[in-house]
Protein backbone atom coordinates (compact mmCIF):
# COMPACT_ATOMS: atom_id res chain seq x y z
CA UNK A 1 0.00 0.00 0.00
CA UNK A 2 1.47 3.42 -1.18
CA UNK A 3 -0.11 6.72 0.94
CA UNK A 4 -0.51 9.88 -0.79
CA UNK A 5 2.80 11.36 0.48
CA UNK A 6 4.70 8.21 -0.54
CA UNK A 7 3.50 8.71 -3.90
CA UNK A 8 4.13 12.39 -4.16
CA UNK A 9 7.35 11.66 -3.06
CA UNK A 10 7.78 8.70 -5.88
CA UNK A 11 6.25 11.16 -8.51
CA UNK A 12 9.20 13.72 -7.68
CA UNK A 13 11.63 11.54 -7.78
CA UNK A 14 10.64 10.07 -11.15
CA UNK A 15 10.26 13.63 -12.17
CA UNK A 16 14.14 14.28 -10.65
CA UNK A 17 15.00 12.16 -13.69
CA UNK A 18 15.44 8.30 -11.66
CA UNK A 19 13.35 5.94 -12.94
CA UNK A 20 13.59 3.00 -10.82
CA UNK A 21 10.62 4.77 -8.30
CA UNK A 22 8.37 4.20 -10.88
CA UNK A 23 8.33 0.76 -10.52
CA UNK A 24 6.57 0.65 -7.07
CA UNK A 25 3.83 2.73 -8.75
CA UNK A 26 3.92 0.06 -11.59
CA UNK A 27 3.29 -2.07 -9.07
CA UNK A 28 0.72 -1.14 -7.08
CA UNK A 29 -1.17 0.30 -9.59
CA UNK A 30 -1.16 -2.83 -12.14
CA UNK A 31 -3.99 -4.57 -11.37
CA UNK A 32 -5.92 -1.81 -11.36
CA UNK A 33 -4.75 -0.76 -14.81
CA UNK A 34 -4.87 -4.42 -15.91
CA UNK A 35 -8.07 -5.07 -14.58
CA UNK A 36 -9.97 -1.55 -16.58
CA UNK A 37 -8.15 -2.68 -19.76
CA UNK A 38 -9.93 -6.30 -19.70
CA UNK A 39 -13.21 -5.44 -18.96
CA UNK A 40 -12.81 -3.04 -22.17
CA UNK A 41 -10.37 -5.27 -24.58
CA UNK A 42 -11.65 -8.54 -22.77
CA UNK A 43 -8.76 -10.38 -23.82
CA UNK A 44 -5.91 -10.82 -21.52
CA UNK A 45 -3.10 -10.41 -24.06
CA UNK A 46 -4.57 -7.06 -25.54
CA UNK A 47 -5.37 -6.08 -21.86
CA UNK A 48 -1.66 -6.42 -20.66
CA UNK A 49 -0.54 -4.41 -23.57
CA UNK A 50 -2.59 -1.80 -23.59
CA UNK A 51 -1.68 -1.50 -19.51
CA UNK A 52 2.16 -1.49 -20.13
CA UNK A 53 1.29 1.61 -23.07
CA UNK A 54 -1.04 2.86 -20.54
CA UNK A 55 1.72 3.26 -17.91
CA UNK A 56 4.48 4.07 -20.66
CA UNK A 57 2.17 6.74 -21.79
CA UNK A 58 1.53 8.21 -17.91
CA UNK A 59 5.76 8.06 -17.41
CA UNK A 60 6.24 10.32 -20.49
CA UNK A 61 3.36 12.99 -19.23
CA UNK A 62 3.79 12.45 -15.94
CA UNK A 63 5.42 16.13 -15.78
CA UNK A 64 2.04 17.13 -16.94
CA UNK A 65 0.27 15.27 -14.07
CA UNK A 66 -1.88 17.67 -12.35
CA UNK A 67 -1.42 17.12 -8.65
CA UNK A 68 -5.01 17.99 -7.64
CA UNK A 69 -6.32 15.05 -9.21
CA UNK A 70 -5.33 12.02 -7.75
CA UNK A 71 -2.34 9.69 -9.83
CA UNK A 72 -5.04 7.15 -9.98
CA UNK A 73 -7.47 9.02 -11.46
CA UNK A 74 -5.12 10.37 -13.86
CA UNK A 75 -3.39 6.87 -14.76
CA UNK A 76 -7.21 5.26 -14.82
CA UNK A 77 -8.06 8.13 -17.33
CA UNK A 78 -4.98 7.02 -19.58
CA UNK A 79 -5.69 3.57 -19.15
CA UNK A 80 -9.57 3.85 -20.00
CA UNK A 81 -8.47 5.61 -23.39
CA UNK A 82 -5.47 3.28 -24.21
CA UNK A 83 -7.42 0.69 -24.14
CA UNK A 84 -10.36 1.78 -26.10
CA UNK A 85 -8.22 2.76 -29.02
CA UNK A 86 -6.69 -0.70 -29.17
CA UNK A 87 -10.24 -1.82 -28.94
CA UNK A 88 -11.00 0.41 -32.41
CA UNK A 89 -7.59 -0.33 -33.90
CA UNK A 90 -7.64 -4.01 -33.29
CA UNK A 91 -11.37 -4.66 -33.30
CA UNK A 92 -11.20 -7.44 -30.85
CA UNK A 93 -13.98 -9.88 -30.97
CA UNK A 94 -16.49 -9.26 -27.87
CA UNK A 95 -17.13 -12.57 -26.51
CA UNK A 96 -17.87 -11.15 -23.21
CA UNK A 97 -18.23 -14.70 -21.34
CA UNK A 98 -15.32 -13.80 -18.98
CA UNK A 99 -16.05 -17.38 -17.76
CA UNK A 100 -14.52 -18.90 -20.63
CA UNK A 101 -11.81 -17.83 -18.51
CA UNK A 102 -12.56 -17.78 -14.90
CA UNK A 103 -11.10 -20.17 -13.06
CA UNK A 104 -13.62 -23.24 -11.22
CA UNK A 105 -12.97 -22.76 -7.38
CA UNK A 106 -14.31 -25.38 -6.03
CA UNK A 107 -16.52 -23.84 -3.50
CA UNK A 108 -18.99 -22.50 -6.22
CA UNK A 109 -21.58 -24.71 -6.68
CA UNK A 110 -22.70 -25.65 -10.49
CA UNK A 111 -25.64 -23.76 -9.68
CA UNK A 112 -24.64 -20.90 -8.88
CA UNK A 113 -21.63 -20.78 -11.90
CA UNK A 114 -24.70 -21.76 -14.16
CA UNK A 115 -26.61 -18.43 -12.86
CA UNK A 116 -23.10 -16.73 -13.61
CA UNK A 117 -23.30 -17.92 -17.20
CA UNK A 118 -26.54 -16.46 -17.48
CA UNK A 119 -25.93 -13.29 -16.41
CA UNK A 120 -22.96 -13.29 -18.57
CA UNK A 121 -25.29 -13.91 -21.28
CA UNK A 122 -27.26 -11.49 -20.37
CA UNK A 123 -24.67 -9.11 -20.48
CA UNK A 124 -23.65 -9.14 -24.18
CA UNK A 125 -27.32 -8.00 -24.51
CA UNK A 126 -25.86 -4.51 -23.45
CA UNK A 127 -24.22 -1.79 -25.02
CA UNK A 128 -20.53 -1.46 -24.27
CA UNK A 129 -20.45 1.92 -22.55
CA UNK A 130 -23.31 0.38 -20.35
CA UNK A 131 -21.44 -3.11 -19.94
CA UNK A 132 -18.49 -1.48 -18.88
CA UNK A 133 -19.85 0.99 -16.36
CA UNK A 134 -21.65 -1.49 -14.52
CA UNK A 135 -18.93 -4.01 -14.58
CA UNK A 136 -16.68 -1.47 -13.15
CA UNK A 137 -18.65 -0.31 -10.93
CA UNK A 138 -19.57 -3.34 -9.39
CA UNK A 139 -15.27 -3.87 -8.66
CA UNK A 140 -15.24 -2.60 -4.91
CA UNK A 141 -12.10 -1.71 -5.03
CA UNK A 142 -13.26 1.54 -7.72
CA UNK A 143 -15.63 4.38 -6.61
CA UNK A 144 -18.45 5.61 -8.22
CA UNK A 145 -16.52 8.78 -8.42
CA UNK A 146 -13.85 7.08 -10.17
CA UNK A 147 -15.77 4.78 -12.78
CA UNK A 148 -17.13 8.21 -13.92
CA UNK A 149 -13.86 9.78 -13.68
CA UNK A 150 -12.28 7.23 -16.15
CA UNK A 151 -15.19 6.90 -18.53
CA UNK A 152 -15.23 10.93 -19.13
CA UNK A 153 -19.05 11.20 -17.51
CA UNK A 154 -20.66 13.29 -14.91
CA UNK A 155 -21.92 10.69 -11.57
CA UNK A 156 -25.61 11.42 -12.35
CA UNK A 157 -25.11 9.98 -15.98
CA UNK A 158 -23.20 7.18 -14.45
CA UNK A 159 -25.74 6.14 -12.22
CA UNK A 160 -28.42 6.63 -14.20
CA UNK A 161 -26.69 4.26 -17.02
CA UNK A 162 -25.79 1.32 -14.01
CA UNK A 163 -29.41 1.71 -12.90
CA UNK A 164 -30.58 1.51 -16.75
CA UNK A 165 -28.16 -1.57 -17.10
CA UNK A 166 -29.39 -3.37 -13.82
CA UNK A 167 -33.22 -3.11 -15.14
CA UNK A 168 -32.27 -4.71 -18.54
CA UNK A 169 -30.07 -7.28 -17.34
CA UNK A 170 -33.14 -8.71 -15.29
CA UNK A 171 -35.00 -8.67 -18.01
CA UNK A 172 -32.48 -10.30 -20.17
CA UNK A 173 -32.40 -12.65 -17.58
CA UNK A 174 -35.78 -13.73 -17.41
CA UNK A 175 -36.39 -14.08 -20.93
CA UNK A 176 -32.89 -16.46 -20.87
CA UNK A 177 -34.12 -18.67 -18.12
CA UNK A 178 -37.85 -18.84 -19.53
CA UNK A 179 -35.88 -20.05 -22.73
CA UNK A 180 -33.56 -22.34 -20.67
CA UNK A 181 -37.00 -23.87 -18.70
CA UNK A 182 -38.81 -24.42 -22.49
CA UNK A 183 -35.36 -26.69 -23.70
CA UNK A 184 -35.22 -28.68 -20.58
CA UNK B 1 -40.18 -12.08 -28.46
CA UNK B 2 -41.53 -9.02 -26.48
CA UNK B 3 -40.49 -8.63 -23.28
CA UNK B 4 -42.97 -7.28 -20.82
CA UNK B 5 -41.40 -4.06 -18.72
CA UNK B 6 -41.43 -3.91 -15.14
CA UNK B 7 -42.98 -0.77 -13.98
CA UNK B 8 -40.02 1.88 -13.35
CA UNK B 9 -40.52 2.81 -10.38
CA UNK B 10 -40.90 -0.44 -8.16
CA UNK B 11 -37.91 -1.47 -9.97
CA UNK B 12 -36.32 1.64 -8.19
CA UNK B 13 -37.41 0.83 -5.23
CA UNK B 14 -35.79 -3.38 -5.44
CA UNK B 15 -32.80 -1.66 -6.86
CA UNK B 16 -32.69 0.92 -3.66
CA UNK B 17 -33.72 -2.35 -1.28
CA UNK B 18 -30.98 -4.31 -2.77
CA UNK B 19 -28.02 -0.99 -2.35
CA UNK B 20 -29.38 -1.22 0.84
CA UNK B 21 -30.70 2.32 0.41
CA UNK B 22 -34.32 2.17 2.22
CA UNK B 23 -34.94 3.38 5.54
CA UNK B 24 -37.21 0.82 8.17
CA UNK B 25 -40.70 2.65 6.35
CA UNK B 26 -39.55 2.15 3.46
CA UNK B 27 -38.39 -1.44 3.80
CA UNK B 28 -41.83 -1.94 5.82
CA UNK B 29 -43.78 -1.38 2.58
CA UNK B 30 -42.22 -3.45 0.62
CA UNK B 31 -42.24 -6.41 2.53
CA UNK B 32 -45.80 -5.90 2.34
CA UNK B 33 -46.01 -5.45 -1.27
CA UNK B 34 -43.61 -8.72 -1.90
CA UNK B 35 -46.12 -10.34 0.44
CA UNK B 36 -48.70 -9.78 -1.97
CA UNK B 37 -47.16 -10.30 -5.36
CA UNK B 38 -45.57 -13.12 -6.78
CA UNK B 39 -44.45 -10.90 -9.98
CA UNK B 40 -42.35 -8.36 -7.75
CA UNK B 41 -40.84 -11.29 -6.09
CA UNK B 42 -39.57 -13.11 -9.30
CA UNK B 43 -38.75 -9.64 -10.20
CA UNK B 44 -36.46 -9.24 -6.84
CA UNK B 45 -34.98 -12.66 -7.56
CA UNK B 46 -33.64 -11.65 -10.92
CA UNK B 47 -32.49 -8.16 -9.93
CA UNK B 48 -30.76 -9.77 -6.64
CA UNK B 49 -29.32 -12.43 -8.94
CA UNK B 50 -27.83 -10.04 -11.21
CA UNK B 51 -26.68 -7.99 -8.32
CA UNK B 52 -25.00 -10.83 -6.51
CA UNK B 53 -23.11 -12.11 -9.95
CA UNK B 54 -21.80 -8.57 -10.74
CA UNK B 55 -20.80 -8.51 -7.08
CA UNK B 56 -18.32 -11.39 -7.76
CA UNK B 57 -16.54 -8.70 -9.75
CA UNK B 58 -12.56 -8.69 -8.42
CA UNK B 59 -9.28 -7.22 -9.85
CA UNK B 60 -7.48 -9.31 -12.08
CA UNK B 61 -3.74 -9.61 -11.98
CA UNK B 62 -1.69 -9.24 -15.04
CA UNK B 63 1.40 -11.68 -15.68
CA UNK B 64 4.20 -11.67 -13.01
CA UNK B 65 6.36 -10.31 -15.47
CA UNK B 66 4.13 -7.10 -16.17
CA UNK B 67 6.66 -4.39 -14.00
CA UNK B 68 9.54 -6.04 -15.38
CA UNK B 69 8.11 -5.57 -19.31
CA UNK B 70 7.07 -1.74 -18.26
CA UNK B 71 10.61 -0.58 -16.99
CA UNK B 72 12.24 -2.10 -19.86
CA UNK B 73 9.93 -0.40 -22.14
CA UNK B 74 10.13 3.38 -20.30
CA UNK B 75 12.45 4.81 -22.91
CA UNK B 76 10.55 3.70 -25.97
CA UNK B 77 7.73 5.73 -27.47
CA UNK B 78 3.84 5.46 -26.37
CA UNK B 79 1.96 6.18 -29.35
CA UNK B 80 2.63 3.20 -32.69
CA UNK B 81 1.08 3.94 -35.16
CA UNK B 82 1.47 2.16 -38.62
CA UNK B 83 3.44 4.61 -40.15
CA UNK B 84 6.40 6.97 -38.14
CA UNK B 85 6.17 10.76 -38.39
CA UNK B 86 9.08 10.75 -41.43
CA UNK B 87 7.08 8.06 -43.68
CA UNK B 88 3.86 9.48 -43.08
CA UNK B 89 5.32 13.40 -44.07
CA UNK B 90 6.84 11.58 -47.18
CA UNK B 91 4.21 9.57 -48.30
CA UNK B 92 2.00 12.72 -47.86
CA UNK B 93 4.38 14.89 -49.88
CA UNK B 94 4.43 12.09 -52.81
CA UNK B 95 0.44 12.23 -52.48
CA UNK B 96 0.55 15.85 -52.96
CA UNK B 97 3.05 15.91 -55.89
CA UNK B 98 0.99 13.64 -57.91
CA UNK B 99 -2.14 15.14 -57.09
CA UNK B 100 -0.46 18.40 -58.75
CA UNK B 101 1.00 16.44 -61.53
CA UNK B 102 -2.59 15.12 -62.35
CA UNK B 103 -3.84 18.87 -62.12
CA UNK B 104 -1.54 20.82 -64.17
CA UNK B 105 -1.74 17.59 -67.07
CA UNK B 106 -5.58 17.99 -66.45
CA UNK B 107 -5.92 21.74 -66.93
CA UNK B 108 -3.45 21.67 -69.62
CA UNK B 109 -6.11 19.41 -71.81
CA UNK B 110 -3.90 16.33 -72.02
CA UNK B 111 -6.99 13.83 -71.22
CA UNK B 112 -9.54 16.20 -73.18
CA UNK B 113 -8.83 13.67 -75.81
CA UNK B 114 -9.52 10.29 -74.33
CA UNK B 115 -12.71 9.97 -74.59
CA UNK B 116 -14.81 7.59 -76.60
CA UNK B 117 -16.75 3.89 -76.79
CA UNK B 118 -15.62 0.90 -75.93
CA UNK B 119 -17.16 -2.10 -77.00
CA UNK B 120 -17.86 -5.39 -74.96
CA UNK B 121 -16.89 -8.51 -76.41
CA UNK B 122 -19.69 -10.70 -76.78
CA UNK B 123 -19.53 -14.01 -76.27
CA UNK B 124 -20.89 -17.24 -77.97
CA UNK B 125 -23.56 -17.95 -75.23
CA UNK B 126 -24.44 -14.00 -74.52
CA UNK B 127 -24.68 -14.17 -78.75
CA UNK B 128 -26.74 -17.67 -78.21
CA UNK B 129 -29.25 -16.24 -75.26
CA UNK B 130 -29.49 -12.36 -76.18
CA UNK B 131 -31.21 -11.13 -79.46
CA UNK B 132 -29.22 -7.89 -78.96
CA UNK B 133 -25.77 -6.67 -78.78
CA UNK B 134 -24.36 -5.69 -75.87
CA UNK B 135 -23.68 -2.19 -75.26
CA UNK B 136 -20.61 -0.08 -75.63
CA UNK B 137 -18.82 1.57 -72.90
CA UNK B 138 -17.97 4.99 -72.84
CA UNK B 139 -14.72 5.91 -71.29
CA UNK B 140 -14.20 9.89 -70.02
CA UNK B 141 -10.25 10.16 -69.52
CA UNK B 142 -10.80 13.42 -68.02
CA UNK B 143 -13.56 12.39 -64.81
CA UNK B 144 -11.44 9.29 -64.56
CA UNK B 145 -8.57 11.31 -63.70
CA UNK B 146 -10.96 13.67 -61.45
CA UNK B 147 -11.92 10.29 -59.82
CA UNK B 148 -8.32 9.38 -59.63
CA UNK B 149 -7.39 13.14 -57.88
CA UNK B 150 -10.04 12.94 -55.43
CA UNK B 151 -9.16 9.42 -54.17
CA UNK B 152 -5.46 10.83 -54.02
CA UNK B 153 -6.80 13.78 -51.82
CA UNK B 154 -8.80 11.24 -49.44
CA UNK B 155 -5.38 9.14 -49.00
CA UNK B 156 -3.73 12.48 -48.22
CA UNK B 157 -6.18 13.53 -45.39
CA UNK B 158 -6.02 9.84 -43.74
CA UNK B 159 -1.85 9.85 -44.02
CA UNK B 160 -2.36 13.50 -42.68
CA UNK B 161 -4.66 12.26 -39.71
CA UNK B 162 -2.48 9.46 -39.00
CA UNK B 163 0.62 10.89 -38.77
CA UNK B 164 0.40 14.40 -37.96
CA UNK B 165 -2.94 15.87 -36.70
CA UNK B 166 -3.91 12.23 -34.01
CA UNK B 167 -0.17 12.13 -32.77
CA UNK B 168 -0.81 15.78 -32.09
CA UNK B 169 -4.23 15.99 -30.33
CA UNK B 170 -3.33 12.54 -28.45
CA UNK B 171 0.10 13.97 -27.25
CA UNK B 172 -1.98 17.67 -26.03
CA UNK B 173 -5.06 14.97 -24.60
CA UNK B 174 -1.97 13.35 -22.71
CA UNK B 175 -0.59 16.54 -21.37
CA UNK B 176 -4.45 17.83 -20.34
CA UNK B 177 -5.31 14.48 -18.22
Amino acid sequence: MISLQEENELIDQILGGRQEPYARLVDHYKSYAFTIAFKILNNRGEAEEAAQDSFIKAFHYLKSFNRDARFSTWLYRIVFNTAVSYKRKNRVVLTSLENHERTHESDQSLEREDKQVFVSQAMNHLNEADRLAIQLYYIKEFSLEEVAEMMGQNMNTLKVRIHRARQRLADELKKILKEEALTL
Amino acid sequence: MKMEKFPKNQDDQLLDYLDGKLDATQLDLLRKKLENSSDLNERLESLRLVHRTLSLGKLESPSSTFVNKVMSKLNTSPFSSGLSPKNGLLLLLGVTVAVGMLLVLLNAGIFDQFKGLVALPQTAPAQKYLQQSLPSISINGKLMIKILIGLNLMLAFLVLDKTVLRPFFQKRAGAEL
